[in-house]
């Protein structure tokens, strides 16, 4: 017991050298040399190909930690697995708050991964930063839950602009959506009714699936069977994936529009060989960052650096991997309100920088997208571009327009 | 004069046991203690499961579904009428008593292996069941009450104080399952040793022998369901504060049923000391077998092998290498 104590002392020693060596900030997981931020992501179970959001932003830290930190701190982000398993996350996350001690929870992946653990960070005042989920709750309800910020284009807007689409360009389709049976699927759900308006009743069928099953085969069967020739496919990359396949195996060809974060270059890739080349070609979404397998990008000076980071950080993987770029944009915006929280960061203050963004020069994102919050917008990432994919590859098609 | 030395000897075997449950803490990390206090929760389903098969020999496979029962009350009450979770057990472990009645219907009619399979449907049943009734149960995303009932929920917000003490949440949860494990088994021990023990026992070893002596067998049976799913309630209760307060139709797929099973075999039906060890090979054996090797099915074969050599060379389970080696000890005393 005597050993045990003069330990103790040797380490609150330490403690209180590094704290006030800190300027006498208090805050957690912030000390003179280093940040420590925290969160969850898919590195295994049906969601693991978001595995990447978390490499890109982690490989993005290092690079700028190289480059000497933020006001001479580096960042470390510890990123775990919750194998997409919202109780999982719970866990997790009460063990990065609780023992580690993080700073914020930051880039923590799911909407019901985040929904679960939203009231904790809240009620304890731990910054939830950048959520990597489009649910809209994120940025409209930033009244009752202030410690919590999203990033992407909301999946209510984003579905809401293929109805108006389908509303405006295919008049007589026959709708026959898929989605994920939680709040993630059925927000799309019903952005796609509020686009559509009047025209909702164009949709003959909608079909959910369970996160835990193992295929869609007979949704997409249901589905033909209604005579739907557009499919609208919310999903996670596996079953959007499966969606080809099964529409394939089935004979159908419908016009498929596959929601943004099941859209991902590398996924259709896939769903072509699982497929093929005609099942994919014609699908529509929607892009709000620059995807590096995109030829149209080869030379840009971000892609380009983009590579450069991966190969020196991420061992050279996940290069044609358009969740890592999504890592690093939201890497890059979360140094950026890193810089404008100040010398000494507070919890208070990251979220003061992170509600008052203006970011018109991340690299990662579209050309013409700002990156923007105010007292009274909390969506970082409003504005997107309709793509159709053509030829092994997407295509944009029509203005930069506001998803809202 | 045996019999007082048995009991003495049991009461040592208790004392030891409360001992031991209360000092373990001190040498788990915190991430273990919340893996023993998952055990905890298996060790009072497979209580209840003992006096079942063990002492009343009906087979249930069914015993999942009377967990999820405890859970889902646990989860209802404490989510969506303002109770706090702690007080919502014993609640859990009535409703789950009721379940287990009716469940200990078709046993009246049914024996052996028509009995498992009815019981089995039930357990096959439930994860649809629960995704049906969304509007109560919340369908196939479950209930959260760290997110919806989080000050409700004891010890989710950080340590927990009890008697002026602090105690961690992990460690908390884990006096909190174990405790009341112990509790229900001293509350298993004195009704075996009793009138309604022996009537169970009588049932199990003959019916129509028990019949005879003017036993209802049907109404044994019965209650034995009965008595069984409160237990199995009350470990489905604890079961949703230990799995971070949050319970979905997943966490019981009808698998948990037959790890019940496993687990009150392994441990040796009959004997209640072995309970506690078939819950900890139930908690730590797969996740151990995972470890071994990750390869698709492998931590599979590896359980299923370690549940054949426990079978072959201890074939009365846990609990009977637990009394050959006890038992020198208590003859000579």
């Amino acid at each position: 017991m005597g050993k045990r104590s003069v330990l103790f002392g040797v380490v609150g020693a330490l403690a209180a050298v590094s704290a006030a060596s800190a300027g006498g900030s208090a805050t957690p997981g912030v000390t003179a040399k280093q940040i420590l931020i925290g969160g969850t992501t898919p590195l295994s179970g049906p969601a693991s190909a978001y595995a990447a959001v978390a490499k890109g932003a982690d490989a993005y830290f290092k690079y700028v930690n190289d480059h000497g930190g933020v006001f001479g701190r580096s960042i470390k982000y510890k990123y775990v697995d919750d194998a997409y398993d919202p109780s999982q996350t719970i866990q997790k996350v009460r063990d990065l708050v609780q023992n580690d001690k993080v700073f914020a929870i930051y880039n923590t992946l799911g909407t019901e991964q985040n929904l679960a653990v939203r009231s904790y960070l809240n009620q304890l005042k731990v910054p939830q930063l950048l959520v990597a989920s489009g649910a809209s709750t994120w940025g409209s309800d930033y009244k009752k839950y202030p410690w919590t910020i999203g990033y992407q284009p909301s999946y209510k807007g984003e579905a809401t602009l293929y109805g108006r689409y389908i509303a405006k360009a295919k008049p007589r389709a026959r709708i026959g959506v898929l989605y994920q049976n939680d709040d993630y699927g059925k927000e799309l759900v019903a952005g796609l009714q509020r686009g559509l308006g009047k025209k909702a009743k164009l949709i003959v069928s909608k079909q959910g699936y369970d996160v835990t099953d193992t295929d869609v085969k007979s949704q997409i069967a249901r589905l033909k069977s209604k005579r739907a020739n557009t499919l609208m496919v919310f999903a996670t990359p596996k079953f959007a994936i499966q969606s080809y396949s099964s529409a394939r195996v089935l004979g159908w060809h419908p016009l498929v529009f596959v929601n943004v974060v099941a859209s991902a270059s590398n996924t259709m890739t896939i769903a072509s060989l699982a497929s093929s080349k005609r099942q994919t070609e014609g699908s529509i979404s929607l892009a709000f960052l620059k995807d590096p397998i995109n030829p149209r990008w080869t030379n840009d000076k971000a892609v380009k650096l983009f590579r450069t980071i991966l190969k020196k950080y991420n061992g050279g993987e996940g290069l044609t991997d358009y969740y890592n770029i999504y890592g690093m944009s939201s890497a890059f915006t979360l140094v950026d309100a890193l810089k404008h929280a100040g010398k000494s960061p507070t919890r208070a203050g990251i979220m003061r920088a992170v509600t008052h963004l203006n970011e018109q020069n991340n690299p990662f994102v579209l050309p013409g997208i700002v990156v923007r919050t105010t007292s009274t917008d909390h969506f970082p990432i409003a504005q997107a571009r309709l793509q159709r994919y053509h030829n092994g590859h997407w295509v944009y098609f029509g203005p930069l327009v506001r998803v809202g | 004069m045996s019999r007082v030395v048995r009991i003495a000897a049991g009461l040592v075997a208790a004392a030891a046991a409360v001992a031991l449950v209360l000092v373990l803490p001190h040498w788990l990390s915190d991430a273990r203690a919340a893996e023993f206090a998952r055990a905890g929760c298996f060790f009072i389903a497979i209580l209840g499961l003992n006096l079942l098969t063990g002492y009343t020999g009906q087979i249930s496979l069914g015993h999942g579904a009377l967990m999820a029962v405890g859970a889902y009350t646990t989860a209802i009450l404490t989510a969506n009428h303002g109770f706090r979770d702690l007080w919502t057990i014993p609640l859990a472990g009535l409703v789950a008593m009721g379940a287990g009645f009716l469940l200990g219907l078709p046993a009246r009619r049914l024996s052996g292996l028509y009995l498992a399979l009815a019981t089995f449907a039930f357990a096959v049943a439930m994860p649809a069941l629960l995704k049906r009734f969304s509007g109560l149960t919340g369908g196939s995303q479950g209930i959260n009450l760290f997110d919806k009932a989080l000050t409700r929920s004891t010890g989710a917000l950080g340590p927990v104080h009890v008697l002026g003490r602090t105690v961690a949440t992990n460690d908390f949860l884990y006096y909190l399952t174990w405790g009341t494990g112990l509790v229900l088994a001293a509350a298993a021990w004195v009704l075996v040793r009793g009138r309604v023990g022996r009537a169970f026992r009588a049932v199990r070893d003959s019916e129509v022998a028990a019949a005879s002596s003017g036993i209802n067998t049907g109404f044994y049976k019965m209650l034995a369901f009965g008595i069984s799913g409160f237990y199995a309630g009350v470990g489905g209760s604890l079961f949703v504060l230990v799995s971070n307060w949050f319970v979905s139709p997943t966490t019981f797929a009808f698998d948990k049923s037959l790890l019940l099973v496993v687990g009150g075999v392994v441990g040796g039906l009959g004997s209640l000391a072995g309970m506690a060890l078939g819950a900890l090979f139930i908690q730590f054996v797969p996740s151990w077998a995972g470890n071994v090797s990750n390869a698709p099915g492998a931590p599979s074969v590896f359980f299923g092998a370690a549940i054949v050599l426990v079978m072959i060379l201890l074939p009365s389970g846990l609990g009977g290498v637990l009394r050959k080696l006890t038992e020198p000890l208590t003859t000579r005393l």
